[in-house]
């Protein structure tokens, strides 16, 4: 999350800079333990019980109630790896984060550009593109339903427009159920993109985009290599919550193909409901699964961080270059 | 951001971007529409007289109220000690709370479950309520002590000086400075808070303590699958964070994009 990163590291640095009192004054600033505690208890405790906690039930066999406990070792785990509903799900994650992602990336500059231009009804627009994000997911899974099934809205739309060979069972088969589900992340998702690139893109220096068309650049060259690079951090951390959102991923599938048609649109999340509170469960199992989910939003979030920053400051560092060849040439003349 | 320069880039920049709203319509048409099949407004009605529908939003208006006074009392007093008070390792406890910001509530379903059956809270409104608190915490802690940092440190030094003590400095300075950054908060709780979906259909066994989220499910119990009416509830249920959403627009898209907007 470089948002966050951002502002953990801005909010660090104030603190030995500005935050806190003057050094000499220290001993008179009074102790702040007691006001920390609440909200840590609630939030660190609560949290950090869960995980191990988790890390604990995931060593036993347990349908929970009054059902005996059973340990098994690794047998949770390795039950996980050669299950094929868990590649599946594992999958399908990977394929909704992918997709979304571009489309939330592509789809939200596209319109904050847009709506930073001038142009009519800017606020309509930004309304319809943010109720989205808004609205309950469990509530909208009820009108997604009536856009894709069999006689619903897709298919009239397609066969009135003649293409009468596409009109098809989209959440009734295996071919097409990741695809609804991935299509209906997109809808929710576009609008979180455009809030975050909206907002970011009226940070944007307006002199620097009057130099590059003074320079003779285009709209399209403009939102390419000037906006786009100072998008970067959004983006970073967009790529960060979508993993995350990838990964516990629940509402919509449970709603629309509750993981089916057989187990084609399963997802890490519909799986450790099933495995909590289903008929047939093993919340062992479903600690495991936890276990496993947690190791990867927290690899991964890593990951992004620390490539996304490195390309920052290797971008920094050119400019830095550029910067100083300027002043030599400056000099030179 | 384009720059516009005639009428025509004018009027193929306004069809494109009406075209392209188009996709996002879809849906919500399809509901409406739908909702009103049949008896019409008439389907409105019936799903109002259902008994218990207005338990649903009050359940759900229980737990978000809940979850704002926890979550506002907890952040806020968390961003003055971070902030402005003195506390050993502050860093390190900052970085506890901030590590928990990656964490998917799915992860929390399997441990809370069981704790929740071994201490008999299964079916109460604590059972969702604290694990919402908690996830929410560390994200509004981040973005409040940003904000709590850029008040002057003078501030607090007078007060004190005028024989305020921390109470004071908390209720007279800080409650009041901050609050175009809780108001935000208070928005971002309330969304998340009223559209919890997975947190309640695991922890609220019981048919009366049922959320807005899960009032579709109830109508297709109720109902045998009656669409038009499972959809009117839908819509019903959609409308408040819609109205939430218009009228505080701005504090809203500034809870959401958070420490990008500096």
């Amino acid at each position: 999350m470089t948002i966050v990163d951002k502002s953990i590291n801005e909010v660090s640095s104030k603190g030995s800079k500005r935050g806190g009192w003057p050094k000499r004054a220290t001993h008179l600033v009074p102790g702040g333990l007691r006001w920390i505690l609440p909200g840590f208890i609630l939030s660190v405790g609560l949290i950090y019980y869960s995980i191990i906690y988790s890390g604990y039930l995931s060593f036993f066999e347990w349908g929970g109630g009054r059902g005996a406990m059973t340990p098994v070792g690794f047998d949770n785990y390795a039950q996980a790896f050669t299950d094929p509903t868990f590649w599946t799900a594992l999958r399908n994650t990977f394929v909704y984060f992918f997709a979304v992602f571009g489309v939330q990336v592509a789809g939200g500059v596209l319109f904050a550009a847009a709506l930073h231009s001038k142009i009519y009804l800017s606020n309509l627009y930004k309304v319809i593109i943010v109720i989205p994000v808004v609205v309950a997911p469990a509530t909208m899974a009820q009108a997604h339903i009536q856009v894709w099934q069999t006689d619903g809205v897709l298919n009239t739309i397609l066969s009135s427009l003649g293409f009468e060979s596409l009109v098809q069972s989209w959440i009734g088969q295996s071919s097409t159920s990741l695809l609804v589900i991935t299509l209906v992340g997109c809808w929710g998702a576009v609008g979180f993109g455009f809030i975050l690139f909206y907002a970011a893109m009226a940070q944007i220096d307006p002199e620097m985009l009057e130099a590059a068309r003074m320079d003779g650049a285009g709209n399209l060259l403009i939102l390419w290599s000037v906006v786009l690079p100072s998008l970067r951090p959004v983006t970073v951390s967009l790529a960060i919550l979508n993993f995350i959102t990838a990964l516990r991923l629940f509402d919509n599938v449970w709603l629309i193909t509750q993981g089916g048609p057989a187990g084609s649109s399963e997802f890490l999340g519909t799986i450790i409901y099933s495995e909590t509170a289903g008929t047939q469960r093993n919340l062992g199992y479903a600690a495991a699964l936890s276990m496993i989910l947690l190791v990867i939003a927290v690899s991964t979030a890593v990951a992004i961080q620390l490539r996304g920053r490195e390309k920052v400051l290797s971008v920094k560092g050119q400019r830095k270059r550029q910067a100083k060849r300027a002043q030599k040439e400056e000099t030179n003349v | 951001m384009f720059d516009i320069r005639s009428y025509r880039q004018q009027i193929i920049l306004q069809i494109t971007v009406t075209i392209a709203v188009i996709p996002f319509l879809i849906p919500i048409y399809a509901m409406v529409s739908r909702s009103l099949d049949g008896r019409g407004w008439g389907n409105y009605l019936a799903v109002l007289e259902v008994p218990g529908f207005a338990r649903f939003f009050l359940n759900s208006a229980i737990i978000a109220g809940a979850s704002i006074l926890i979550v506002y009392f907890a952040t806020l007093m968390a961003a003055f000690g971070f902030s402005k008070l003195r506390v050993r390792n502050k860093e390190v406890l900052f970085w506890m709370m901030m590590a928990a910001l990656t964490l998917p509530e799915v992860v929390l379903i399997a441990p809370l479950y069981t704790t929740a059956v071994q201490l008999g809270m299964l079916g109460t409104f604590w059972s969702v309520i604290l694990p919402i608190a908690a996830l929410q915490i560390p994200f509004a802690v981040l973005l409040t002590r940003g904000y709590v940092d850029g008040i002057p440190d003078a501030l607090f030094e007078a007060a004190r000086l005028d024989g305020a003590n921390t109470w004071r400095m908390f209720w007279s300075i800080l409650v009041p400075m901050a609050k175009p950054m809780a108001v935000a908060i208070v928005v971002l709780i309330l969304i998340f808070a009223w559209n919890a979906y997975l947190l309640p259909k695991v922890f609220l066994i019981n048919d009366d303590m049922g959320v807005v989220t899960l009032l579709p499910e109830f109508f297709k119990r109720q109902y045998n699958d009656d669409t038009p009416k499972v959809l009117a509830a839908a819509v019903i249920t959609a409308i408040p964070t819609v109205v939430a959403y218009i009228a505080l627009q701005r504090h809203f898209e500034r809870g959401l994009a958070g420490g990008a907007i500096k």
